[in-house]
């Protein structure tokens, strides 16, 4: 029929008469932003790798670094990181091409400032900072120690448990063997010394155990050579 | 509480002639006091109203509307005059300078005159006209005048345009418009607005005149100049029709009208199709306040639903749906009463 269409549009707006506002009161209340919202671009200096790719995906020129060279050596360092944001379009590309994390957006969206200059935000090199490459090489080293030590003390206990099977793996002979093991047991600087050149350098070790055993050998023939003259 | 308003008057047209005054010249006096109180009426009305539309359309859209200044942002329109009056007024060079500075006065005081005969409770009316309907209708039909008036001094093309619209769509709604009030005046016999309540002590004339209140409603729509029917204004278009070239308190005085106007039809509605002022346990003034509001709501909540109409189709609607079936509503009525008459129920 005619005219059902109006009371139906006059229904739709009546329901939403009811219906409770959608406005944000923005100053008022912060309004309540999407976990991904791509507010303002932040940088982790810390976290940086220098490695670029950033700047180099960057499709307005927002991103730029600055670098100076440490001496004597071919690496470069980085001095400050500036984003200039008012060329951002938000496009979260170098969000995504960053291997290291350090690029990422914010949920501030009162980007306004009073000065033009103010909108480049440009992050200096802490003060208190290493060179980032330095302090991954002490990392790394601190990390491979670690495991070593591990695998040092994981081998002084296996030697102490059950030192023959071990020891057979860097010298051979019963005998020298048996005198190793014996050796092991009986002092635990040579379990100490066995075990970490075991882990480092198996042929070192082979050597030293040799030079144990012969030293043993030869302590044994002159501590008691009249047992052994009397038979 | 009844009789608050004419107990006043009686009392201050006999203070007046105690201090010895001619009872001719007290009553002037108070018919000046009234048309004062009139004013004041349309003036709180204003108020009232441009910020209860703006509340009311934002409710429908979901939006909270003017929330800043006072409770609920009661206090905005208050701040919107006074920055309206503060505003420069230009007179375009090329206007028409008398014409362009008479139209919103005129405008202005068609609708002033729109509330001398509407009863705004028992005995309360400035002017007990036995003509009432007919004087609001044909005074209501002025403010077409002023409005080309405002197109035509504008000297601007969208003025004109919207002044043409305006003319061509307000005359053609007058007609259903009085045609539809006709059924009722028929019905009753009188063309006074206080004999039309009377009759309505039974029963409102909404129930024995529906087909004459839609197109009342309509053709009322219509002579506001109130969304779906707002041309001659249509902002998208004609950046605000003949209205245009006014600035500051010449437009606020537009603006003033316009919502007076929305006040008298509604109040006229209210009237002749409502009840008037009759109704249960409140005081009469209360109850023609509440059913105008009652009005100006479904006014709102229709301005606020629907899309504007396209011009050609807002004459075709006029002449060749709503005249036919106001005639046709005539003709009804004619038979009823005859048919009625005949039977000895009435």
């Amino acid at each position: 029929m005619q005219g059902t269409g109006l009371l139906k549009g006059l229904g739709v707006t009546l329901k939403h008469f009811f219906q409770r506002e959608i406005t944000e009161q923005y100053p008022d209340v912060m309004p309540e932003l999407p976990e991904r919202y791509r507010g303002c671009l932040q940088y982790d200096f810390k976290k940086c790798i220098v490695c670029g790719i950033c700047i180099n995906t960057c499709p307005n020129d927002v991103l730029s670094m600055e670098t100076e060279k440490v001496e004597n050596s071919k690496k470069k360092r980085l001095l400050s990181y500036t984003i200039d944001f008012q060329y951002c379009m938000f496009c979260n590309l170098c969000v995504e091409a960053c291997p290291a994390s350090c690029l990422y957006f914010n949920q501030n969206f009162e980007l306004s400032v009073y000065n033009r200059d103010d909108i480049r935000m440009v992050y200096l090199r802490p003060a208190d900072m290493v060179d980032t490459e330095e302090a991954a090489n002490d990392q790394a080293e601190d990390q491979q120690q670690d495991k070593e030590q591990k695998q040092i003390n994981a081998m002084i206990t296996a030697l102490n448990k059950n030192p023959q099977k071990i020891v057979a793996k860097i010298i051979a002979g019963e005998e020298e063997v048996s005198i190793l093991a014996e050796l092991i047991l009986r002092d635990e600087k040579i379990a100490a010394k066995i075990a970490e050149l075991m882990v480092k350098d198996k042929e070192k070790a082979a050597k030293v155990a040799a030079g144990f055993v012969n030293k043993e050998k030869k302590n044994r023939q002159n501590s008691d050579p009249v047992p052994k003259g009397g038979e | 509480m009844e009789h608050w308003f004419t107990d006043l008057f009686l009392a201050f047209t006999g203070w007046l002639v105690g201090l010895g005054l001619s009872p001719v010249l007290a009553d002037a006096a108070l018919l000046i006091i009234k048309w004062i109180i009139i004013v004041a009426i349309i003036i709180l009305n204003i108020i009232i109203l441009i910020w209860l539309e703006r509340k009311i359309s934002a409710f429908f859209q979901e939006r909270l509307g003017p929330n800043r200044l006072g409770p609920f942002g009661a206090f905005q329109t208050i701040a919107d005059a006074l920055k309206l009056m503060t505003k420069e007024d230009i007179v375009p060079s090329a206007a028409d300078k008398l014409i362009f500075k008479t139209a919103p006065m005129l405008f202005i005081v068609v609708s002033v005159l729109l509330y001398s005969v509407i009863p705004l409770g028992q005995d309360m009316q400035v002017l007990d006209l036995n003509v009432g309907i007919l004087f609001f209708i044909s005074i209501g039909s002025l403010s077409t005048i002023a409005i080309l008036m405002a197109g035509w001094g504008s000297d601007n093309k969208w003025s004109l345009i919207g002044a043409f619209r305006s003319v061509a769509q307000m005359v053609s709604y007058a007609v259903p418009l009085a045609f539809s009030l006709l059924g009722v005046v028929m019905i009753t016999g009188s063309l006074n607005l206080q004999d039309i309540v009377a009759a309505q002590d039974n029963v409102w004339f909404i129930v024995l005149q529906p087909i004459a209140f839609i197109t009342y409603f309509i053709s009322a729509t219509a002579e506001l100049n109130r969304g779906p029917f707002d041309m001659p204004e249509a902002e998208q278009e004609l950046t605000g029709g003949a209205y245009t070239e006014y600035t500051g308190m010449r437009w606020a005085l537009f603006f003033l009208a316009e919502y007076t106007n929305l006040v008298a039809v509604s109040a006229l509605m209210a009237t002749v199709f409502l009840g008037g002022w009759q109704g249960p346990w409140l005081p009469s003034w209360l109850w023609i306040i509440i059913k105008t509001y009652a009005v100006i709501l479904v006014f709102f909540w229709i301005k606020w639903t629907f899309p504007r109409i396209r011009m050609d189709h807002l004459m075709s609607f006029s002449w060749k749906i709503l005249v036919p079936v106001s005639l046709a509503n005539i003709l009804l009525t004619g038979a009823g009463i005859y048919f009625f008459q005949g039977m000895g129920w009435c």
